[in-house]
């Protein structure tokens, strides 16, 4: 019995003692994390804006009374656009880089380093640098590199981000050179984790590539590769700069009409300087992101214990 | 050893924690007086500031600080005495907003109200929110009409706009443009709007996107628009008028000295006058000058009268205003030889006659998207000209009532 006291006073010990050594990180997590989080809850139940400064008052649940008005029609069709966004983008990476890191790990491929810094490149350029570059540099219609392309061939020249289409294609495209590095490199490193003997017995058996690749290598990288695809999903689907400077820009417009709801939510509610009713369109999109995040969990966890 | 080490990085961690939360610093009355001023400045500018600050020392002591994102920075920490500056030097269009905020304290309680007497009428309306003066004007900026004298002689320069847009329609093939400006940027379309009587923003902060005039110099302008390249942004009007693509544009004094670079002979003239009005294109004004903020004003009072004293030289207004390539706000400069000489500040002072100063209120902060999508809907998707501006309007009411 005693043994037994002492047994458990020594694990409420440890734990103690491992707490106290978490605390800084934990005090520093809880400071840039939990407590903007909890802050902008708090603002979005004031009155804060700049006629109220500094008195602000809490005043319940008005803001959000207001923001549900900007769901409206165009929040729900900016929801939809953001759904179609985060699907073609997140397909696309998955297979091209897919491709490319499977070429990456071809046995025979000589100065493999040289293209995986190629690759990896665009990933070390500040995005805003690389958005601003492909906007000018690529699909400028007066001195983009597309457009001289076009002349020379003998076509008109295009207006790459006028219409809502192409300025579609033109964002994915961007985006698709922004993150593929990351994903790339998490396939990449996936692929060497897979054992080479499964592969040579299932090449004595005879197996195709895609036979290998469906019943071998898919299986095993998909639990690695899985929270890099969900980090990258809600990347893709809180995405704002790529849409934003390439068509959004103030004095920089392109004529393209698109919005995901972070681009739609900054022209209905941050522009307005009322601080307690942008917090509340970030916390609905905050709710909006968490409710997909437990989908999501649920999800992945089912198909843990069904595999 | 380790415990000691990790107790020592626990200490070092809570106490920079505690950083920036001190209490509100007090001037210290034996030492010299430090005032800080933030800015968004060009090189030139500053130097020239500095020159003339550092004549206070050692009794005050006036630090310049670059804020790229000043209006902004300014919002978080205005009402922070020991993040905030003492003073800001930037364009009055914010002055509703941080007074409005009870951050600014008004200008006239710190150097007499008839020094204001001596400067350009429209510079201390621009300074003025709701009866208060809360700027000191330095210099001010306008839009100015700009050609280049290979293409355009001085004789031809267009007088009217109809004279313009013969001329557009005359000059532009090849990869030419006859005339390009930002057109779908509310900075530059409110000259056309301006000069047909209408109005973005009235002085009240109430949108007046679909009055009758306002839609009819929309619908005038775009036909201009027909004729200029679908980009609206900076760079590529720009560099169209520096690569001597385009004869003529619309812009800032800013690109005149790198256009100068380039080699181009470059004419200023005054704005074309608008056939139908009988006005000139009368772009917005931007007056730049300096703010004092309210906790500044109140503690260290003396040392800021100085510094505002020192600005109201003519001396570094006009030596201000040529290094920032823009006209100073007293009246008195302009009988000056080294501004009266100058043939863009001149230009400057000649348009500013019919410029409108930027609206302060802060209303105008949601006008520059509204505006921006109105006319990309109707310049660059082509949409019906009444039915946006409607719809404007409308967008723009919603987002000033969410203001509050």
């Amino acid at each position: 019995m005693k043994q037994q006291v002492s047994r458990l006073s020594k694990t409420k010990k440890n734990i103690l003692f491992a707490y106290s050594w978490s605390l800084p990180s934990l005090l520093l997590i809880s400071l840039i994390v939990i407590f903007p989080i909890l802050y902008t809850g708090y603002i979005s139940l004031t009155n804060m804006n700049i006629y109220h400064w500094t008195d602000y008052t809490v005043q319940g649940l008005e803001n959000y009374k207001d923001a549900l008005f900007v769901l409206d029609n165009g929040f729900l069709a900016a929801l939809f656009m953001t759904i179609i966004w985060t699907v073609v983008n997140i397909v696309l990476q998955l297979v091209i880089a897919f491709i490319l890191a499977s070429l990456l790990n071809i046995k025979e491929l000589k100065m493999r380093n040289l293209y995986k810094t190629l690759l990896i490149f665009p990933w070390a350029m500040p995005g805003y640098v690389s958005i601003l570059l492909w906007k000018t540099g690529m699909f400028n219609s007066q001195f983009g590199l597309l457009n001289q392309w076009m002349v020379k061939a003998g076509f008109e020249p295009v207006k790459w981000l006028a219409s809502d289409h192409m300025a579609f294609i033109c964002c994915t495209v961007v985006n698709l050179w922004l993150a593929l590095p990351f994903m790339i490199t998490i396939i990449d490193g996936a692929l060497q984790s897979v054992e080479k003997s499964y592969y040579e017995s299932s090449v004595l058996e005879g197996a195709t590539w895609v036979q290998r690749t469906r019943y071998i290598t898919l299986p095993i990288i998909r639990p690695i590769i899985a929270p890099s695809v969900i980090i990258t999903i809600f990347t893709t689907f809180k995405q704002f700069d790529v849409i934003y400077l390439l068509t959004q820009q103030v004095g920089s417009k392109s004529g393209a009409n698109i919005h995901t709801i972070l681009t739609y939510a900054y022209e209905k509610a941050f522009i307005t300087n009322n601080y307690g009713y942008s917090s509340a369109i970030s916390m609905i999109i905050f709710a909006i992101l968490i409710g997909f995040s437990l989908i999501m969990n649920v999800k992945i966890r089912e198909e843990g214990k069904a595999s | 050893m380790k415990k000691i080490i990790s107790l020592i990085l626990l200490i070092v961690l809570v106490a920079g924690m505690q950083t920036g939360c001190g209490s509100t610093p007090q001037p210290d009355a034996s030492g010299p007086i430090t005032i800080t001023i933030w800015h968004d400045k060009e090189e030139a500018v500053v130097t020239v500031l500095q020159k003339y600050l550092d004549t206070l020392e050692p009794e005050i002591q006036v630090v310049l600080e670059n804020k790229s994102n000043l209006t902004e920075a300014l919002k978080m920490v205005g009402n922070n005495p020991s993040a905030a500056p003492d003073m800001y030097f930037f364009a009055h269009d914010k002055i509703g907003v941080y007074a409005e905020m009870g951050i600014l304290a008004p200008i006239t309680d710190l150097i007499p109200e008839e020094e204001l007497s001596l400067y350009m009428e429209n510079t201390i309306v621009a300074a003025t929110y709701k009866e208060t003066i809360y700027q000191l004007p330095i210099y001010y900026e306008t839009l100015l009409f700009i050609y280049n004298r290979l293409y355009m002689s001085d004789e031809v320069v267009p007088k009217t706009t109809e004279e313009l847009y013969a001329y557009m329609e005359e000059k532009t093939r090849g990869g030419h443009y006859g005339f390009v400006e930002q057109h779908s940027t509310p900075y530059y379309a409110a000259g056309w709007i301006n000069g047909y009587g209408g109005s973005i923003l009235d002085a009240d902060g109430e949108p007046k996107l679909n009055s009758e005039e306002t839609i009819e110099a929309l619908t005038y302008h775009k036909k201009f628009v027909d004729l200029m390249p679908g980009e609206t942004e900076y760079a590529t009007v720009n560099t169209l008028f520096r690569e001597g693509m385009a004869h003529s544009t619309i812009a800032g004094p800013w690109l005149i000295p790198t256009i100068r670079d380039a080699g181009i002979d470059v004419g200023v003239a005054a704005m074309p006058i608008i056939d139908d009005t009988e006005l000139p294109i009368s772009p917005y004004m931007g007056v730049q000058g300096i703010q004092v903020l309210k906790y500044a004003a109140e503690n260290k009072t003396e040392a800021v009268k100085s510094v505002l004293t020192l600005f109201l030289q003519e001396e570094i207004q006009v030596e201000l205003a040529l290094a920032s390539g823009c006209a100073p706000a007293k009246e008195a400069c302009y009988e000056l030889d080294s501004i009266m000489s100058d043939e863009v500040v001149m230009a400057m002072k000649e348009t500013a006659e019919h410029a409108i100063p930027m609206p302060n209120v802060p209303e105008l902060d949601v006008m520059w998207t509204v505006v921006g999508n109105l006319l990309t809907d109707i310049n660059m998707r082509g949409e019906d000209v009444s039915e946006s501006a409607t719809k404007a309007q409308n967008e723009a009411l919603q987002l000033i009532e969410n203001m509050q």
